[in-house]
């Protein structure tokens, strides 16, 4: 794929780029060019699918991966802070998975970097997301005949939590833009003026750049704290759980979102979070790790004041002196980044669950 | 039955008990020896002077390192009815150790954790503390590490530490409460647990019908229960494994209890029971053929153990039917028709491991009269209802204020 040839070139560029005055920047970095296309087993993505909207894989059955990422708003979700496993808060935006599957590194903080059977497993098992024995969730499975008949017709055998964690991913690859103007080329006079916008003046494609709009790198913005982190005490004790799970010290006084820093451990990357996707934002309002910014306009409004406050925020950002025109632009280009909504049943599955698990007959006489 | 095989057994488990308590042990060597025992047990002959007598029930130990106090006590008991012990917030340990249904569930099943149903009868709370064995098959050592595996389990609270630990931080008056408990700034985790297993040590049940005959008074028991006593010591053949105080040995025997049928009726109840071989740590193959509990097997692997479960204690009896590791029967009189069978049901059903069914379980030709008297008796172990009210829950509170959010935004 192309992003990962360009991506020692990017920082290289970007090195050199870093005090540079905004010129004409495009050609420096990789262009946002269309996504590959992938290779997809249909049986399998069929199985994962249905997994992703099954409620029967979170520990008390209550939550599915489709109500954090909701396929009506871009496969996120509108709240700022993501909801929690029942019982449980959250501390973070839920993010789309749209064009997950081409990412490289994934989360906010970027801690996961290497497959998204990796993601599906942290997702499944993390105390606050879905808090389930794969053990547990793996005996369901097996105990609903159409699972049985999916598990093996994609051809993974009887089904299995490995077989779970893979199919869940082969989906995945199904939820990618689709006819994006960017890709399609049918963009308005005003996406155009905001794509020479923000390949020039206003410096955006410096972070934002290649297929999917990012470079996969962390930076420090300044968006301001979500105070319902702390607040609401649901959203603090999964924050702590986390901060304690990630060795952070003092972690009990933390009053803010450490960003990167949970990688590096080094205090300068406080507050830096992974560049994200900017694909199908039409849908995934609202914006930032936080979901501290309600709109693509605000979004802009704050990238045009400078950024947020902060004393470790990135020197990329300055006052960018935008007109009204201007914002309207780049907010247009924005838009045209975002293709078809994905909420048909060719990625949503539609057909109800069943309400029990039926018994499995004769138990006594066939292996388990 | 020898009383020279049973010493070394209850030394070990009093040994056992003094090193675990506090400590999350799952020890699997115990009990080698246990074959040897049965063994011996069937070759000697039926002298019922043998096993330690019926005796009141003392003070329940304590373990030097947990030491009883007001505060821990008053702690342990509201964190054993909080249900945010548990993975989402619904399922603490009163969820299904309910103090109107006898600190137990009255179902054949425990109820589980929501989305599921556990695969074993929830057993009662009341003198828990005084056993060096808990769980059917034995397999905690102590109530410290009991209550920890409790809030954990899939099917049980399916909490994890650090989420559950970050839940009593965020509520002011438990950090006050581990405060004066423990002395600790912040509550931990394992605290919770030294603090309920506080709690449980004193739900105990010492003034019952039997205790008062024993300690002197001899009106205690009616001569129904005197009869009955006579044939629990005798014809009955009870005492060779329900002796002591604590009514059981705390050893394992097979006594030929068979699966529960629910297995075969039931969805729900087939997961749980394919994910407790897994959980367990059955062999491939053993998890393939498993059809019923083997008990005390998951944690010695030996083919011998299949289907043995602890002696269960019979104090308390009164308000926890049903009976036995699976719940199979929901009377006392079940119970006592089921041993005058020599380890059969109604329908003739008995363990799926006869090979290993303790000799001592025989056909005994009790008449009606001695069932009802027996049963009398096993009734005379039970004192009054200990009935409790659910204490107040503390509720979440923010650590901080907005200004000081304000402030710490300021300075970034
Ligand atoms: C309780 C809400 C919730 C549920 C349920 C949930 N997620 Fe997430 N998901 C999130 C949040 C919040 C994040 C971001 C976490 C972070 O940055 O720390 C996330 C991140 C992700 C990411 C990484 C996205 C990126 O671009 O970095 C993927 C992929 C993902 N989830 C897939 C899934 C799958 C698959 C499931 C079901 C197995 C699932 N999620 C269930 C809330 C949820
Ligand atoms: C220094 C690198 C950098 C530059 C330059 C930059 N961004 Fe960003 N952008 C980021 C990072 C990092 C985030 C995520 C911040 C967070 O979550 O707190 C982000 C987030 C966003 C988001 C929110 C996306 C979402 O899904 O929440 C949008 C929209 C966005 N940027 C647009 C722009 C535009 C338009 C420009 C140019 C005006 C721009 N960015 C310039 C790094 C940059
Ligand atoms: C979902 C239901 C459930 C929950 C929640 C639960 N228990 Fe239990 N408890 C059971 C069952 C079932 C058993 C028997 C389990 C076995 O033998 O495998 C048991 C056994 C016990 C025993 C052993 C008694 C004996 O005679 O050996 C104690 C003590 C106990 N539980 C205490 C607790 C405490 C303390 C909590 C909370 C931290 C708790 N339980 C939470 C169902 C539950
Ligand atoms: C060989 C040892 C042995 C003998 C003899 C024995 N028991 Fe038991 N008893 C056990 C074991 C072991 C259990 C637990 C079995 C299980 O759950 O599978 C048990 C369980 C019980 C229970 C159920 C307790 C509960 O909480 O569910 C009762 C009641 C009982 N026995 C009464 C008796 C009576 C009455 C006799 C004499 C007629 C007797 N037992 C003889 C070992 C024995």
């Amino acid at each position: 794929m192309g992003v990962r040839v360009k991506t020692g070139h990017t920082l290289l560029a970007a090195a050199l780029g870093l005090g540079m005055a905004f010129g004409a920047q495009a050609g420096k970095y990789p262009d946002i060019t269309s996504l590959p296309d992938l290779k997809i087993n249909a049986a399998k993505a069929e199985l994962g699918k249905r997994l992703f909207f099954d409620r029967r894989i979170s520990g008390d059955a209550g939550i599915a991966c489709s109500d954090c990422h909701k396929p009506e708003n871009g496969y996120a979700h509108p709240d700022a802070l993501s909801p929690g496993y029942p019982g449980n808060g959250h501390f973070r935006n839920s993010p789309s998975v749209i064009n997950a599957v081409h990412k490289k590194v994934w989360m906010h903080d970027g801690r996961l970097g290497t497959n998204l059977n990796d993601v599906t497993r942290e997702m499944l098992t993390e105390d606050y997301i879905m808090n389930m024995d794969m053990r547990v969730m793996q005996e369901r499975a097996k105990q609903d005949p159409k699972y049985v008949q999916m598990f093996k017709d994609a051809g993974y055998g009887e089904p299995s939590n490995g077989s779970i964690r893979k199919a869940i991913p082969e989906y995945l690859k199904t939820l990618t833009s689709v006819n994006a103007p960017i890709d399609t080329g049918k963009m308005s006079a005003s996406a155009k003026r905001g794509q020479k916008l923000f390949e020039g003046k206003a410096g955006c494609i410096q972070c934002h750049n290649g297929p999917l709009a990012t470079d996969g790198k962390a930076y420090n913005t300044g968006v301001p704290e979500n105070f319902d982190i702390f607040l609401d005490p649901m959203n603090h004790h999964a924050f702590i759980a986390f901060a304690m799970f990630q060795g952070i010290e003092d972690y009990m006084n933390l009053k803010r979102d450490p960003g990167y820093y949970n990688i590096t451990m080094d205090a300068a990357d406080t507050g830096r979070f992974v560049t994200p996707s900017l694909r199908e934002l039409k849908y995934s309002a609202p914006y930032m790790h936080n979901g501290m910014i309600k709109s693509l306009y605000d979004v802009v409004g704050f990238y045009n004041r400078g950024g947020g406050k902060d004393s470790r925020k990135d020197s990329r950002l300055k006052p960018l002196k935008l007109g009204k025109q201007d914002i309207k632009d780049l907010v247009a280009f924005l838009e045209s980044m975002s293709g078809d909504p994905l909420t048909s049943g060719q990625h949503v599955w539609k057909d109800p669950y069943p309400a029990e698990y039926p018994v499995i007959e004769n138990w006594t006489q066939v292996k388990n | 039955m020898s009383n020279v095989i049973q010493t070394p057994t209850l030394l070990a488990a009093a040994i056992t008990t003094a090193l675990l308590a506090g400590c999350a042990g799952q020890a699997t060597s115990e009990s080698t020896a246990a074959p040897a025992a049965e063994k011996s047990m069937a070759a000697a002959p039926m002298a019922m002077a043998g096993p330690a007598p019926l005796a009141p029930l003392g003070e329940p130990p304590i373990p030097p390192d947990n030491l009883q106090s007001p505060a821990k006590i008053e702690l342990g008991k509201i964190l054993f009815f909080d249900p945010r012990l548990g993975g989402d917030a619904s399922t603490g340990c009163s969820t299904c150790h309910e103090p109107d249904q006898g600190w137990a569930w009255a179902e054949d099943f425990s109820r589980g954790y929501p989305g599921t149903v556990h695969w074993r009868n929830s057993q009662t709370i009341i003198n828990s503390a005084y056993f060096p064995r808990q769980f059917w098959a034995g397999s905690a050592s102590s109530n410290e590490s009991q209550a920890r595996g409790a809030a954990r389990g899939g099917v049980a609270g399916n909490g994890e530490a650090d989420i559950m630990e970050a839940r009593l931080r965020v509520i002011p008056e438990y950090v006050e409460r581990f405060r004066e408990a423990f002395g600790t700034q912040w509550p931990i985790v394992r605290d919770a647990w030294r603090a309920i297993a506080s709690f449980e040590r004193t739900l105990v049940q010492r003034d019952t019908p039997l205790d008062k005959y024993l300690l002197g008074d001899k009106s205690a028991l009616d001569a129904d229960q005197l009869k009955g006593k006579e044939i629990f010591e005798g014809k009955g053949g009870c005492i060779q494994c329900h002796n002591g105080a604590i009514t059981s040995d705390q050893d394992f025997h097979n006594i030929g209890i068979p699966p529960n049928k629910r297995w075969e009726e039931d969805g729900l109840a087939q997961i749980t029971f394919r994910f407790e071989q897994y959980a367990k740590g059955q062999t491939q193959e053993g998890y393939r053929k498993a059809k019923s509990d083997w008990g005390f097997y998951y944690r010695s692997k030996n083919a011998w153990d299949k289907g043995k479960f602890r002696t269960a204690p019979l104090r308390y009896l009164k308000y926890t039917a049903p009976y036995m590791h699976n719940g199979v029967f929901y009377t006392l009189e079940e119970v006592v028709d089921f041993y005058d069978r020599g380890g059969f049901d109604e329908d003739g059903r008995t363990t799926l491991f006869p090979e290993n069914k303790s000799s001592l379980i025989k056909p005994l030709g009790l008449t009606d009269d001695e069932k009802g008297a027996l049963i009398a008796f096993l009734e005379s172990m039970s004192g009054e209802e200990m009935l409790m009210d659910k204490p107040a829950m503390p509720e979440y509170a923010p650590l901080f204020t907005l200004a000081e959010l304000e402030a710490a935004q300021e300075a970034k």
